[in-house]
Formats: structure tokens, sequence, C-alpha cells
């Protein structure tokens, strides 16, 4: 499947300041409506989550058809919206019983399809289970439901002096669930991680209905660190419907600054030098031209229009903070940086993030279609994969903005072109594969934090070998033997989980009473 | 028993192919630091990773490091302070211990309080299967989300999955000062709150480890690293809150992780130290304990004696594990099994279906 396309917006600027904007979707690709389900399923779902809480008929539907991938569209057979842990339990049954595929869905903002529906599949919408079940402070914790916002739960604690640390850009609506499922990072994950870092524990149900706690908030549960595999799992091994969150008391003190450079070279370089002066940037984000040109007519900062911009936060202490603020700007001279502005206020310095974060969406303001591509590359190759970007919107006629977390090697290339010239749309998917194809060669990665979803189970199959994708299913067919969750998404190829493993056989000092199984 | 100790990762696979097709058992072993009860089970081989112990790859630029699983943490701590750069774990065994049986004990020390664990800095990792198969995940880039997160799952499997070839980590600056703390004769309830008037202070520290000095008396060693200013104004903040000295409790600290012939790893609430101590602490005369007030991590050190019944009761309301015990001891290592024991066990079937690596050796009698 190729990237998405974006549609240019001129009416009203996005609902939010993402700069993960919901696609227009000028060149969906509808699938035929799936036939409507027995009444008799229908009365179970009714039975098990209230009858106002199953959606059934067709235009209803339609809402729930794509995520924030909005080009391609599928319809599902019924989308449930369950209360609790036990109705997710219940409603996973039934599917089953009725020979469903099951879809989870948070906000549904994701960008890589992981939660668009698959055909007839039931669809279970997470958004009414938003309940904070426990807020521990001394423990720095809080259990969530997985509808709750990312964003509300630093607003939850926020008069406390606590927070949650990833900060995906979409964070004032997409959810906790979805964070999990995508292990969703953030322009502060450098520093802090990422949501794999920031989850203890969950309470999920699995493809059979069962409801099975994992980790909690006290550490190192023993057994394996399902954990780790469970965060980012895209929604392939259950359903999670509670969320334990580490989270972080505040800063004493935050230190920003933006500094203008006359191409990516010389910006890069200066994110090098400083990573290299032991300094860690609690976020460390470049532009290049075209997205600060974007950025301004987005937001109105009065950024100048030159090769390059750097935005930078350090945090944490104090006295640290001043030091390396000071020694950051130091370093950002020395590689030519030509200007360089500190916020007087924090007013100021939300307006440079807002110009930062609204930076994708903003693009629609320069083009009328774009692509936002999401791949990962050493640090140090920076400049020369911007460089090889540059030639290929070259070779290809194409404009490209790009706008990225220059600490951690995260690009996003937002590849521009008009869908109405004849060819162009499809020459810019092209280039968005080639721009991937980069990435797997400099030795980094498909995808930084939008995840591999519908969209890119292609591009896994280059970047990894047979045997890699097959330890990786092995272990979704431990959770999912039979395939039902989320079928078709992330591996490339479809895959059977084959017989049931060898039977389980005793241990030698397990029958002579040296180790027991429970 | 069959030894055999690969040269290459190559090796290792024809090695591990071999023993598949002959459907031999077959353990894995860094330096043997962690030969703990039942960590390394009877099989028909075993294999010593000593031999693979290169680096593989180390861009100072990219705060990366990929090596072969049989490297010591110790060599590889010097090459990377040559770039002025280390891996921010401080595991027990420092000196000896491999890397491989560092991810494959999951093993972390008080520093986890900032860097957090093994889990949270491993980026990649090679695995070579039951069956000789090589199965990569992950990578060498510090953000990817590109496939199951299968260099998280192998951490803590104690070479239940397959054997821990190579992988690739995260690694930091190497601090510019750091200065070592310690408040005094705090009560089991006292540690919590110091640690409450720390966040209320916006402190930072790097770790943190209360060391157990007598019946319900604990002193806290706080660590703080980065730039000179920095830990200059933390280490005043400090004082401010609870009077502290200098010290020096690290080697101390590593002595009680590292010996004593029965060791346990408690895991709790932060806040549950009270408990901790009265329901397990005190019932072990002679015991060394410490505690990570942050984390609500708890270790014992003492000698061989019969604790069935103090670990049975101490059970009922957190988590111990036995992390040694004297051979023939037959004390239940691991407690209660997880709520996902069933998934566990799926696991472990598909990823070794025929049971043939460190067999019954792990939770649950995986």
């Amino acid at each position: 499947m190729p990237p998405r396309t974006e549609s240019q917006d001129r009416r009203a600027p996005p609902p939010h300041d993402l700069d993960e904007q919901k696609p227009g979707g000028t060149q969906a690709h509808f699938e035929s409506p799936s036939k409507r389900l027995p009444a008799e399923v229908i009365a179970r779902f009714c039975a098990a989550v209230g009858e106002e809480n199953v959606i059934r008929e067709p235009e209803d539907l339609r809402v729930y058809e794509a995520d924030g991938l909005a080009t391609y569209r599928v319809t599902p057979g019924v989308v449930l919206l369950p209360a609790t842990s036990e109705e997710v339990s219940q409603v996973v049954k039934i599917a089953r019983a009725a020979g469903l595929p099951i879809v989870a869905r948070g906000a549904g903002t994701g960008l890589s399809g992981g939660a668009m529906p698959v055909a007839g599949c039931a669809l279970i919408g997470l958004s009414r289970m938003k309940k904070f079940l426990e807020v521990d402070l001394r423990n720095a914790f809080v259990r969530v439901q997985p509808g709750v916002t990312n964003l509300d739960v630093s607003k939850h604690i926020a008069a406390d002096g606590w927070y949650y640390a990833p900060d995906p850009s979409s964070q004032s609506v997409c959810t906790i669930g979805g964070n999990v499922a995508e292990n969703s990072g953030g322009a502060h994950c450098l520093k802090y991680g990422f949501t794999v870092n920031h989850v203890l524990g969950v309470r999920m149900v699995l493809s059979d209905g069962e409801i099975v706690t994992i980790g909690g908030p006290t550490l190192d549960e023993p057994g394996y660190d399902l954990l780790g595999v469970v965060v980012g799992s895209e929604g392939l091994l259950g359903v999670v419907t509670e969320v334990v969150l580490r989270i972080l008391r505040k800063p004493e003190a935050t230190r920003t600054f933006f500094a203008t450079f006359p191409s990516n070279e010389e910006a890069g370089n200066a994110v090098s030098a400083i990573i290299a002066s032991g300094i860690v940037p609690a976020a460390i984000e470049m532009m290049d031209t075209l997205a600060i040109v974007a950025a301004k007519a987005a937001t109105g900062v009065d950024w100048p229009e030159v090769g390059s911009a750097l935005l930078m936060d350090v945090d944490g202490p104090l006295a640290e903070c001043e030091h390396t603020s000071q020694r950051a700007i130091e370093l950002a001279r020395q590689c030519g940086a030509m200007e360089i502005r500190v916020p007087r206020d924090t007013a100021e310095r939300e307006l440079m993030w807002k110009g930062r974060k609204s930076a994708f969406a903003a693009v629609g303001r320069i083009s009328r279609n774009y692509l936002v591509q999401d791949g990962v590359i050493p640090r140090k190759e920076i400049a020369r994969v911007l460089k090889e970007i540059s030639d290929l919107g070259t070779k290809y006629g194409l404009r490209v903005a790009n706008v990225f977390h220059a600490g951690d090697g995260n690009l996003h290339p937002l590849v521009l072109f008009d869908a109405r010239v004849p060819g162009e749309e499809k020459k810019a998917e092209e280039m968005s594969g080639d721009i991937l194809r980069i990435c797997i060669r400099y030795g980094g990665s498909i995808t930084g934090e939008h995840g591999v979803g519908s969209d890119k189970s292609a591009y896994l199959g280059e970047m990894f070998s047979e045997p890699d994708l097959e330890a990786m299913a092995q272990v979704r067919c431990a959770f999912d033997p039979d395939n039902v969750l989320n079928p078709g998404k992330v591996f490339p190829t479809p895959r059977l989980c084959g017989d049931k493993p060898g039977i389980y056989k005793p241990h030698a000092a397990e029958l002579s009473g040296q180790a027991e199984r429970v | 028993m069959i030894e055999l100790r690969p040269q290459t990762i190559e090796e290792a696979r024809a090695q591990l192919s071999q023993l598949g097709r002959e459907k031999k058992t077959c353990a894995f072993l860094g330096s043997g630091t962690k030969l703990m009860l039942g960590a390394l089970p009877r099989t028909d081989a075993q294999l010593r990773t000593a031999g693979l112990a290169r680096i593989v790859e180390y861009e100072p630029a990219d705060q990366v490091v990929s090596f072969e699983a049989g490297i010591a943490l110790a060599a590889l701590q010097n090459a990377l302070a040559k770039e002025r750069q280390r891996l921010s774990l401080d595991p027990p065994f420092a000196a000896k211990a491999t890397l491989g049986g560092i991810i494959a004990a999951a093993s972390s020390g008080p520093r986890r309080m900032r860097y957090g664990a093994v889990r949270d800095l491993i980026l990649g990792v090679s695995i070579v299967r039951s069956g000789g198969e090589l199965a990569r995940s992950g990578g060498k880039v510090v953000k990817n989300v590109a496939g199951f997160d299968l260099p998280k799952l192998v951490c803590g499997s104690l070479g239940t999955l397959g054997l821990i070839a190579a992988a690739t980590i995260r690694v930091h600056p190497l601090p510019e000062a750091e200065a070592s703390l310690i408040v005094r004769s705090l009560s089991s309830e006292q540690v919590p709150q110091l640690l409450d008037k720390i966040r209320a202070a916006q402190i930072e520290p790097a770790a943190m480890v209360a060391s157990r000095t007598g019946p319900d008396r604990w002193d806290v060693a706080v660590l703080f690293e980065g730039f000179e200013a920095g830990v200059k104004q933390q280490e005043a903040k400090l004082r401010a809150v609870a009077p502290a000295d200098r010290c020096d409790p690290w080697a101390d600290h590593a002595a009680l992780r590292e010996r004593g012939e029965l060791r346990l790893k408690i895991s709790a609430l932060p806040t549950a130290l009270p408990q901790v101590e009265s329901e397990l602490f005190s019932r072990l005369p002679g015991a060394r304990a410490a505690w990570y007030p942050t984390l609500g991590l708890g270790f014992v050190s003492m000698d061989a004696a019969p604790i069935a019944a103090e670990l049975e009761f101490a059970r009922r309301s957190f988590r111990v594990v036995v992390e040694a015990a004297p051979a023939g001891s037959t004390l239940d290592r691991w407690g209660p099994p997880p709520q996902s024991l069933r998934l566990q066990k799926a696991v472990k079937a598909r990823l070794d279906p025929e049971g043939l690596l460190a067999p019954g050796s792990f939770v649950g009698g995986i």
C-alpha cells in the first residue's frame, strides 16, 4: 500500500496544533461495503455493552472507516464501545464466536493505518474508557483506562507538579491506549524515552477473551518481559484495557533557544557538536527552509527564511540548565549559527514550540498535497541523508520539506505534490518509498514513531530478513494463535501459526520436585 | 556434557543447529557470575560465550554501541571511556559480568533510577534460536518502532529463548562531575518521606540506595551526576532538605549485591518499606539489606539459613525472588507465578518448540 496523502485545507487552521494533521483524503480508496451482521450477533453485542454502544448503521460505521491514514478506508462490520475490561472481554468472545476479525481503536490519530478496520470486523472503540482509576504520587504512578488522552494524564497531575513525559504531537487528542499500541514518542523522548519506558503494567484482553494483567506498579514481575513486547505491538497481541503509567516530577527549569543556520549541514553539525559535548537535550528539533516558510504561514512566528533552524530544550535542575543552554548556544555559534533567539517568557517559548509542532499541518499552506514520511537514520548521517533526499527531489521533480527530531535521527520528510497533475501522486509515493530505502541503507529504520500498520508492512520485509520476521511472528502466535487481532497489519506476508507447538514436557527437576510448575 | 566455545556467531549457529538435529538440550554461560539456584540447569551441552567478545560497531557520535554478547561489561566500559562515554548500567559483578549475562538476567543497579534498566537501554539484538536460525530485532538507532520489540523480550529470559549472540545498546556521555552524600539513621517510614522532600525540592539524583544499619535504621546514599554547576547546586539543595555528609558507599553496596550464600530480591511499592521491614528484614537476623527508594526494589544478603517460612510469610504481601542460594537448596526461587504464565509458556513453546534451551530453569518450570 502506498504512503498516505494529505490534501490542502485553506479554510481554517487545523483543529489541534498537531504536526500530524488528519489528512483530507482526496484520493480515498474505498472497499466495497461488507454485508450486514446477523441479527442474533448484534443482539449479543447489545446485551454485552448496551444497545446505544453498538454502532451498526452503514452511515454511522463510516465514521470509523479510517484512522489518520485517511486515504484508505474500510468499513467495519460493527463498532462496539465497551466501558470496562469485562465488557471488552465479552465483546471479544462474541466476535470470536461469530468469526469476526477484531480491531481496536483509540482516537484514530495514528498515521500508519494501525486502527484502520479490517473488512467486516468488530471494531472496538475505547473512547468511552477514559477513567482515572488510581493516582499515587508518592509511588509515582497513575492507573488509567486506555481512552484517556495523553495530555489529560499530565493535566490531571499538573497542579501537584507532576507530568507524563511522552509527548506525541497529537497529544491533545491521541489516547494512552493508542500510545501503548504504537509505542509513541514525541519531541522530548530523546532524554526521557518512549511510551515503553513509561508503562509499568497493563491489563489486557487476549484473543480468546481472557483478561490478563502484565506487570503493575511494582517492578520486575518474574517471567518474560511481555510488557516490553506488548507496548508497540500495534494491536496484534491483545486489547489493552488498563495502563499503569510512570509519572515524573516536573523539572526545576527549562531553557529553550532557537538558532538559524545557512544550511542543513551547519545545523546538523551543531546537533552533533551539542550531543558530543555531553549535553542530553530534552528535545532538539530541526526544520529546513520549506518547513520554516510553512510554519510562518500557519502560526505567524517571525522566523527568518533561512536554510535551516534548530529548536532546542534543556531541562532539569536550574544551575545545570543554565550551564548546558549556554554551552549549547556557544556550540551552535561555533558551528555557524547566524542568529540565536532565546524566548523572553513562557508565551514566547510556547509560540516557538507551536511553530514547530504545527509544521506538518502548515505544509498544507504551501502545497496542495503532501506525503508524511517517518524514517530513522544514525544521527551523524543527517547532513548526508538530507543531501540524498534533496537529490531524490531533483530526480523526481518534487519539493521536500524536512521537519524532524534531530537528536535521535528521526526524519519526517514531507514530499509535496499536486494530485491534479497526472502521475504526480504516484511519483511522490515512489519517492517516499525511496526515502525509506535510504534509511535502511544507512542502517536506520522505516519508522521511528508512526508504526508499520497497514502502510509500511511491505517495507518491513526490506528491513528484516525472513527468519527475523519469523521470530516476531511466533510471538504473535503465542498471543493470538488464530490471527484474529488486527489481521493483515505489520507483517508483509500473511502468516499462519501452523500447528500448536509441541506438548509441554516436564523437566527432570520438576519431576523430582526441585522445581515446580503451576 | 558437551562444552562448546564458539569463536564466531556463525560457529555458534552451526553448533546449535547440530544440537537441534540431535534434540540435545543446551544452556548458555557468560562469565558465570549468576550461577544461582536453578539458573544453570543440567543440560546435554553448555555453550560458553567467551569467544564472542568483539565490539562490532561503535559510533561515539551516535551514542550507540554494537557488540557480541560475550564481551565483559568492564571491557566495554574501557572502550567507551576512551570517548568519554559509558554504558549507564551498574549491575552487580560489574568487573566480571558479560553483557550477554547482564541482558539475560536483566541485571541492574542503583543508576536504574535515572537511566533505566537494560530493557530501557537495549536497542537491538541478534539471537540464535534453537536449531541455529539467526533472528534480528530492533536496530542500531535510538528510535525505532519497526516490528516487535524482541530485544526487550530477551531481557531477563535467562537463555530460555535463544542465545543472545549480539546486541546494540544506547550509551551516555560520562558525567563531568559527581557527588555522593549520605543521610543517616532514618526509620523505614522516614526513607520514603525523604524521597517526598527530594521531589518537592525538584532535586534529581541519579541514584539512591538505603542501607539497613540495624533494626528499622537506614542510611540513605544519594548520588548526583552531571555538570559541575548542577551537581554543586543539587548537593546544596539536598543539605537544605536533610543533614547530609559526603560519603562513598558504593563498594559496600556492590558487596551486598554480590556476596552472601543466600540473596533475595524484593519488589514492592516504594512506600511499602515499613511493611517490608516488619514482614521480612526484621525476621532475618544477621541479614544485610538495601532498598532502592524510587524503584521499590530491596536486596538481602545473608549466610545460609532455613528461611522457607519467612519467605512464605513475606510473599503474602510482596514479591520475593531468591537470587542465590546454596547448592541443594529447596527454596522456591520465583514464588507465585505471574498471572500471565499461560502466555509465558506459549512464548517459550513458540520460540523454542522442542524445549531445548535451558529447560526447567525459568519461572513456572519453563
